[in-house]
């Protein structure tokens, strides 16, 4: 999808990394290589009442995605109107708190065995009643939209890579359409979930070099805006061919989708800034000379820096890609995502009003408290 | 200008039955599928009952997978759509599998066996433990893969995560997506398979689930839904056919923002969901409304009362059906398989009953179709899907001139 004239303005944005929560400065951390490197997030702990109320029912990536959804629309300064504001999320499998079902399983053994009957006579009181929810993907999206009120046109797409980027594209259309006029767009995750560690090793990823991460970005995307941080291109979502029951497409095959994929994202328009994202190291052997072809200034690796956060990269990397042309003072660049799902996304985002403020990016420190 | 969308083919596996006909014949008897669990212990439970698919399917990785490829195979196979496999889409409806008890008890186990789980032993010695865990059992997008792997789409391919409203919300964004452009031909709709040990626990403990076995929405007596598995899909195409018999004219989604598992008492979000897909319809006479029905107290009343709301005068023209009645609820599912109902009641005037509702709520009252199937011409029908967390999806569809 190609947006009129300069794009569809982004007016804010927030992320959640090793760095903390924050709306700017990912790029110059990057830059300087100054990142915590992937791991546990030290999110902040919820301090309002209802968020404590909330947060026991969360999964961990829904309450990443409560807290970058509250830094967006605290940044944008949307606080009248939110019943309209729309929501568009990349989520994960919403994996349940382990110690939830380490709970429920240790009440259920019986001589050594897991039963069934045991499970239903004591295992069921062992844990929250409401941690079904936890297990439910769309609670990724509705926890924040529910806490920050919005109730506008939505949708949760799951997501271990251009999900995401469908997010990003309902979002612009939704806009576009006039069902809405403001929405945020966005995704978070969490790769470090046992569950998903679990098969992630299975498929075959570990050993390729994907680096395990957590993390969430949101923006904020508005039909009009005086200045905003950065504008919405075009984005789109390739196929990429791949052998019959493999989930992702051979190193050459990504490569020989990715230039053409480019190209035609770009419309032509010269770029300055490329910011990739792949899942691991054969995704990255199939992206790494795009730069070059694309005769870009500036490549950044988002996966080396922050790792793979499945429904949460390609989000964090439109964040990141936005303050590098801010900070670089550039004003195209073209954010690659290539994730564990084996398809590529493409999102072509313009530098608003950020490149010109005196005031430089700059990263909030975690709360103490919840560090 | 809006590209139209034209459905031109459907498919379903159901409790009832193995096809869409067979199912739809079952569900116009006003038949009903719920009945003891059979294939798990469920001694202790607080809910016992589910509507489970009693045929025999293909071997599969996941059993949402099974169900899935059934049905959309039926709709592919009735649509007979040629087009450049770029311009195809997959549309899905789906939530997350669950891995089996087994898979979690061994990972429990490998993280020290208590009652919390240590993350660091996890990470120690339950690495061995990764086969036992299946891609496909846990990824909701698998489904979505396998099935455009299956027809040869290589367009769009998207998983819709929205709980309840999954499958409703895939048809939606099908619908925008043919709009766009992005596609001509698009397979849409969702899949459940929710009768397990994970569900009847987890919404057993909230008190969602029906103790009276029953599912019975509008009905006075009703007391919470049943759990039910099934898979339905429509083929969406940009192309009328020859012979154009049901177009998608409205769809629009919503959030109540209100709270995690009941609705919002006013039925805010529900009415803006129903209002948007019948504005995005433009002039249509609404004939049939597919609700969303769960069986439980406070959805069922608040979905009546925003029905009422909406349709106002024009209620006395429209009749009302609830299918979860007889097939119970998919959850991810749920909404594609009202929507293959409302299909029904445009294509061929035949609108189906609400199973097990006897006698009306007085707070839900409305022209429900009680007994067995009403025939009349119906010109268009509104189908509702609303989710726990307070995802909505509306859908107004059409007959063809």
């Amino acid at each position: 999808m190609r947006l009129d004239g300069k794009g569809l303005p982004i007016v804010a944005l927030s992320t959640l990394t090793t760095a903390g929560l924050a709306g700017r400065g990912l790029g110059r951390r990057v830059l300087e290589s100054s990142l915590p490197l992937p791991s546990e997030i030290a999110a902040p702990a919820p301090s309002r009442p209802e968020d404590v109320r909330q947060r026991k029912l969360m999964s961990r990536a829904a309450w990443f995605s409560a807290l970058v959804m509250r830094g967006a629309l605290d940044e944008a300064r949307w606080d009248e109107g939110r019943a309209e504001i729309g929501a568009f999320f990349g989520v994960g499998a919403s994996g349940a708190e382990m110690d939830e079902v380490a709970r429920l399983v240790a009440a259920s053994m019986e001589d050594g065995r897991f039963s069934l009957a045991r499970c239903g006579r004591e295992g069921l009181d062992a844990c929250n009643p409401l941690f079904a929810f936890q297990i439910m993907n769309n609670f990724t999206l509705c926890h924040g939209a529910i806490l920050e009120g919005l109730a506008g046109p939505n949708a949760a797409f799951f997501s271990r890579g251009t999900g995401t980027v469908t997010a990003l594209e309902e979002a612009c259309a939704a806009i576009t359409s006039g069902a809405c006029e403001r929405a945020l767009v966005g995704g978070a995750d969490t790769a470090l979930h046992p569950v998903t560690m679990a098969e992630l090793e299975r498929e075959g990823f570990l050993r390729q070099g994907l680096t395990p991460a957590e993390g969430a970005a949101a923006l904020a995307l508005a039909a009009g805006a005086e200045a905003p941080i950065g504008y919405v291109e075009a984005v789109r979502v390739f196929t990429v061919d791949r052998p019959r029951g493999a989930l992702v497409p051979r190193t050459g095959v990504l490569r020989d989708t990715a230039v053409p994929a480019a190209f035609d994202a770009l419309e032509d328009q010269p770029c300055d800034v490329v910011v990739l994202a792949p899942w691991g190291t054969p995704a990255r052997e199939a992206l790494m000379d795009l730069p070059e072809v694309l005769e870009a200034e500036h490549a950044v690796d988002a996966s080396l820096s922050l790792g793979e956060s499945l429904a949460a990269t390609p989000a964090l990397a439109w964040a990141l890609a936005l303050d590098l042309l801010a900070h670089l003072d550039k004003p195209r660049a073209l954010v690659l995502s290539a994730g564990p799902d084996g398809d590529l996304g493409a999102v072509v985002l313009g530098r608003g009003v950020w490149g010109r403020s005196s005031a430089r990016p700059s990263v909030a420190p975690i709360d103490e408290e919840g560090a | 200008m809006k590209r139209r969308v034209f459905v031109r083919g459907r498919g379903a596996i159901t409790p009832l039955g193995e096809t869409w006909p067979a199912s739809r014949d079952a569900l116009a008897e006003g038949r009903s599928a719920v009945g003891p669990v059979k294939h798990f212990d469920v001694e202790g439970y607080p809910s016992q009952v589910a509507a489970s698919v009693p045929f025999p399917l293909e071997e599969a990785e996941d059993r949402r997978l099974a169900l899935a490829r059934r049905a959309a195979d039926e709709a592919w196979s009735e649509a007979q759509q040629r087009a450049e496999p770029e311009r195809i889409g997959v549309f899905v409806g789906a939530e997350s599998g669950r891995a089996t008890y087994g898979t979690i008890f061994a990972l429990s186990r490998a993280a020290g066996g208590g009652a919390r789980f240590d993350h660091a032993r996890f990470g120690e010695e339950a690495r061995g433990l990764a086969t036992s865990v299946h891609a496909a059992a846990v990824s909701p997008a698998a489904i979505a893969s396998a099935l455009a792997a299956r027809i040869g789409a290589e367009g769009p391919v998207e998983t819709i995560s929205l709980a309840c409203a999954s499958g409703a919300a895939a048809i939606v964004s099908a619908t925008q997506a043919i709009r766009l452009g992005l596609c001509d031909v698009a397979l849409a709709g969702g899949v459940g398979a929710d009768v397990d040990p994970f569900m009847l626990v987890g919404f057993g403990l909230l008190g969602a689930l029906s103790a009276r076995g029953v599912s019975c929405p509008f009905d006075v007596r009703r007391d919470g839904f049943v759990v039910g598995e099934g898979a339905a899909f429509v083929v969406l195409s940009s192309s009328p056919g020859d012979e154009p018999r049901s177009e998608i004219r409205g769809a629009a989604r919503t959030l109540d923002a209100h709270h995690l598992t009941a609705p919002d008492p006013t039925g805010d979000g529900a009415e803006r969901a129903m209002r948007g897909a019948i504005e995005d319809a433009g002039r249509v006479k609404i004939g049939y409304v597919q609700a969303h029905g769960t069986s439980t107290q406070l959805n069922d009343a608040v979905e009546a009362a925003a029905i009422r709301r909406v349709l106002a005068d024009a209620l006395s023209d429209v009749h009302v059906g609830a299918v979860k009645g007889a097939v119970g609820h998919w959850i991810a599912g749920a909404g594609a398989m009202g929507f293959l109902c409302a299909l029904e009641a445009v294509e061929e005037g035949l609108c189906l009953p609400t199973a097990g509702l006897t006698e009306p709520d007085p707070a839900c009252m409305l022209p429900h179709v009680v007994g067995a199937a009403l025939r009349k011409p119906v010109e268009a029908a509104l189908v509702n899907a609303f989710a726990f967390g307070g995802a909505n999806a509306s859908l107004v569809v059409s007959r063809c001139a």
